[in-house]
C-alpha cells in the first residue's frame, strides 16, 4: 500500500459527511445507545441483584448495579463502533459506493479510511457516553468519574470501530459479517467481565477471556471501584490492538478501491 | 479563472496478472477540447480514466497535470478536476439539493457559498425544480446530470466523462451532450469515453481508437473518416462476394461483409463509375451513404464496436 498523505480538512470533511447522515436521524440513533442500557440496567439490575447481591472486585465486595454499570459502557462502545465499522463502512464500501465516490473529491485513500475510522469511533463514544449519563442518573458512576473515563470510551471505540473495519475489508457478503459477530464479538461481551467476574470462569478460559481488548477495557473503566494493578499493560495491550486492527482495516480495504 | 493547465498521459501501461489491459497509451489534453477514448467494451478505457485522475495505479508511466503528477499526488490534482464515472455514486442518504451541497464540503465550499453554488449548478443542468427530491426518485437521465453537477462544483479544468449516456434514452442523450458542450465552449479541457459512434462524432475534437489496450489511431471525426474510408460507402446486398472482391480489387476500393451482405467504399475521385456498377448487378439492396466512424472501425479492428 502506498503511503498517501491525510490532510486534516479531508479527514473532517469524510467524518462531517457521516455526521449528516447521523443528524439527519438523530432521534433514531440516539434511541439504540439510551434504551439499551436501560433495559439493561433495569432487567439485571432489578432481576439479578436479589439473587446475587454483592460481587466481589479486587477482593471487595461491590454492589451488583454499580459492577454492572461500567460493563454496559463498555458493550455500549464495542456494540456501536462495531456495527458502524463493520455493516456501515461495508454498505458505503459495496453498495452505496461512498468511499469512491469520495475517492473523485480532492481526498486521499487515508483521509476516506481515517474518516470513517473515526465516524465509527465517534458513534461508540457517543453509545458509550450516554450509557455512562444512563449510569450517572441512576446513581451507578460519579458524573467526574465518566468525564475522566472519556478517553478510555474513546480508546476502546478507536479499537472496535477498526475492527469493524477490517471485517468490512475481509469479508465479501454482508451476511459474512455475522462470522466475526458470533466467533469474537459475542464471546468478547459476554465472558470478559462484563456481566459478572472473569474469576467465576474456569481458570483456561478466565486467562483466555482475559487477553480479550474489552477485558481491559472494562477492568479500567471499572477504575473507580478500583483500579486493577496490572492497568499501564491494559492500556497497552488496547493500544496494541487498535494500532494493528487499523493497520490491517487499511490494508484489507485498500485494494477494494484502488487496483 | 487561473490559466488552465494540460493533462498529459506519458506511456501508460497497466497490467493485471500479467495481462496487459492498457499498453502505452499516451496523449496531452488542452482546455476546451473533448478528446474521445473509443473503443468496445473491455478495450481499456475506463482503466484509463481511472490511471488519469488516480484509483487505477499505472504498472507504467504516469500523468501529469499542471504541477501534479498522477497517482503521487492525485488528491490534489482532483481538486481541480471533475469526475463522472460509470457507477452511480450519488449519496442515497441526502436530497438532490444535499448532494451537492454536501459534497462542496470536500473542496471546502461551505455554508451559503455552497448552497449558491448548488442552485447555479441544479439550474444549468436543469434540475431546479428536483432540489428537495431523493436521489431513487430520479429518472435514469436526472441521475447522470446530478452526477455531471456534482463534478462541476469545484469548477474543474478537466472533467472526465465515462460511458456517461450509457443507458439513457435519446432526448436525456442530447440533454446531455449540450451540457458537454456548454463545458467545452468554458474552456474546460473533457475527456470523455464512449462507445457510440454518434457520440464521438459530433463531440469530441480529436479521437483516440482503442483496441485491446493499445491505441490503434488516432485524428479528428473528419480526418479518420476521410483518411481511413473516403467519403462514401455502399451497402450491397445480393452480389456475390467474389464478384465484389474484383470490383473492389479493380477500384482500389476496401470492402468487407458487412451484415447479411457487404460493405464496399466508393473512390472519393470518381465514386459514380463504381456505383454505377454496383446498380448494373441489380442487388436485392444497395445503399449509398456517407463514411462514418463505424466505417473506419471496421476498417481497423474488423469488427463493429457493439
Amino acid at each position: 500500500m502506498k503511503l498517501i498523505s491525510a490532510t486534516p480538512w479531508g479527514v473532517y470533511s469524510v467524518w462531517w459527511r457521516h455526521f449528516q447522515v447521523y443528524r439527519s436521524t438523530w432521534l433514531v440513533n440516539c434511541l439504540p445507545p439510551i434504551s439499551e442500557p436501560i433495559v439493561y440496567l433495569l432487567a439485571f439490575g432489578y432481576g439479578l441483584t436479589p439473587l446475587v447481591g454483592e460481587v466481589s472486585h479486587l477482593g471487595q465486595p461491590v454492589p451488583y448495579p454499580q459492577f454492572l454499570a461500567p460493563g454496559m459502557i463498555a458493550i455500549g462502545v464495542l456494540f456501536q463502533s462495531f456495527f458502524e465499522g463493520a455493516y456501515s463502512s461495508f454498505i458505503r464500501l459495496n453498495f452505496q459506493k461512498t468511499w469512491q465516490a469520495l475517492l473523485t473529491a480532492p481526498l486521499s485513500y487515508t483521509d476516506v479510511f481515517l474518516g470513517d475510522w473515526f465516524w465509527a469511533a465517534t458513534k461508540g463514544a457517543i453509545a458509550g457516553t450516554l450509557t455512562g449519563l444512563v449510569a450517572v442518573l441512576a446513581n451507578l458512576y460519579d458524573f467526574s468519574s465518566l468525564v475522566l473515563s472519556l478517553p478510555l470510551i474513546a480508546l476502546g471505540s478507536l479499537l472496535f470501530g477498526a475492527f469493524g473495519l477490517l471485517v468490512a475489508g475481509v469479508v465479501n457478503k454482508v451476511d459474512q459479517v455475522n462470522v466475526p459477530i458470533f466467533l469474537v464479538i459475542i464471546p468478547m461481551f459476554t465472558l470478559t467481565g462484563t456481566y459478572f467476574p472473569r474469576e467465576t470462569l474456569p481458570p483456561l478460559l478466565a486467562r483466555f477471556a482475559g487477553l480479550l481488548p474489552l477485558a481491559s477495557l472494562v477492568d479500567l473503566l471499572r477504575w473507580p471501584l478500583g483500579l486493577v494493578p496490572w492497568w499501564p499493560l491494559s492500556l497497552l495491550w488496547l493500544l496494541a490492538w487498535m494500532v494493528v486492527m487499523a493497520r490491517l482495516a487499511a490494508m484489507w480495504i485498500y485494494p477494494r478501491l484502488f487496483s | 479563472m487561473t490559466e488552465s493547465p494540460s493533462l498529459v498521459a506519458y506511456d501508460l501501461w497497466k497490467q493485471y496478472d500479467n495481462v496487459a489491459v492498457v499498453q502505452g497509451i499516451s496523449f496531452s489534453l488542452q482546455p476546451g477540447e473533448i478528446i474521445g477514448l473509443l473503443g468496445p467494451n473491455g478495450a481499456g478505457k475506463t482503466t484509463t480514466v481511472g490511471m488519469l485522475f488516480g484509483n487505477v495505479i499505472p504498472t507504467r508511466g504516469f500523468v501529469q497535470f499542471g504541477p501534479w503528477q498522477i497517482p503521487a499526488q492525485g488528491s490534489q490534482a482532483r481538486a481541480r478536476m471533475g469526475i463522472v464515472t460509470q457507477d452511480d455514486n450519488l449519496d442515497p442518504d441526502f436530497t438532490v439539493f444535499d448532494n451537492l451541497t454536501h459534497f462542496a464540503h470536500h473542496y471546502r465550499i461551505t455554508g451559503q457559498a455552497a448552497r449558491q453554488r448548488a442552485g447555479e449548478l441544479l439550474a444549468l443542468v436543469n434540475l431546479e425544480d428536483r432540489a428537495t427530491a431523493q436521489v431513487d426518485e430520479l429518472s435514469g437521465g436526472m441521475k447522470r446530470r446530478l452526477v455531471l453537477a456534482r463534478a462541476l462544483l469545484n469548477n474543474p479544468q478537466v472533467v472526465f466523462l465515462d460511458e456517461p449516456t450509457t443507458g439513457l434514452d435519446p432526448d436525456a442523450r442530447q440533454e446531455f451532450w449540450r451540457l458537454v458542450l456548454h463545458l467545452k465552449a468554458s474552456g474546460c479541457g473533457i475527456l470523455l469515453t464512449t462507445h457510440y459512434m454518434d457520440e464521438a462524432q459530433r463531440l469530441c475534437n480529436r479521437l483516440l481508437l482503442l483496441q485491446q489496450g493499445k491505441v490503434i489511431d488516432e485524428g479528428t471525426p473528419t480526418d479518420l473518416i476521410a483518411r481511413v474510408i473516403g467519403r462514401e460507402v455502399a451497402e450491397v446486398e445480393g452480389i456475390a462476394g467474389e464478384l465484389l472482391k474484383d470490383l473492389a480489387a479493380g477500384y482500389g476500393a476496401w470492402y468487407r461483409p458487412f451484415g447479411s451482405g457487404h460493405l464496399i467504399t466508393l473512390p472519393d475521385a470518381d465514386p459514380e463509375v463504381l456505383w454505377k456498377q454496383l446498380e448494373s448487378h441489380h442487388p436485392q439492396r444497395l445503399l449509398r451513404r456517407q463514411a462514418n466512424l463505424e466505417d473506419v472501425f471496421l476498417r481497423l479492428t474488423g469488427s463493429l464496436l457493439e
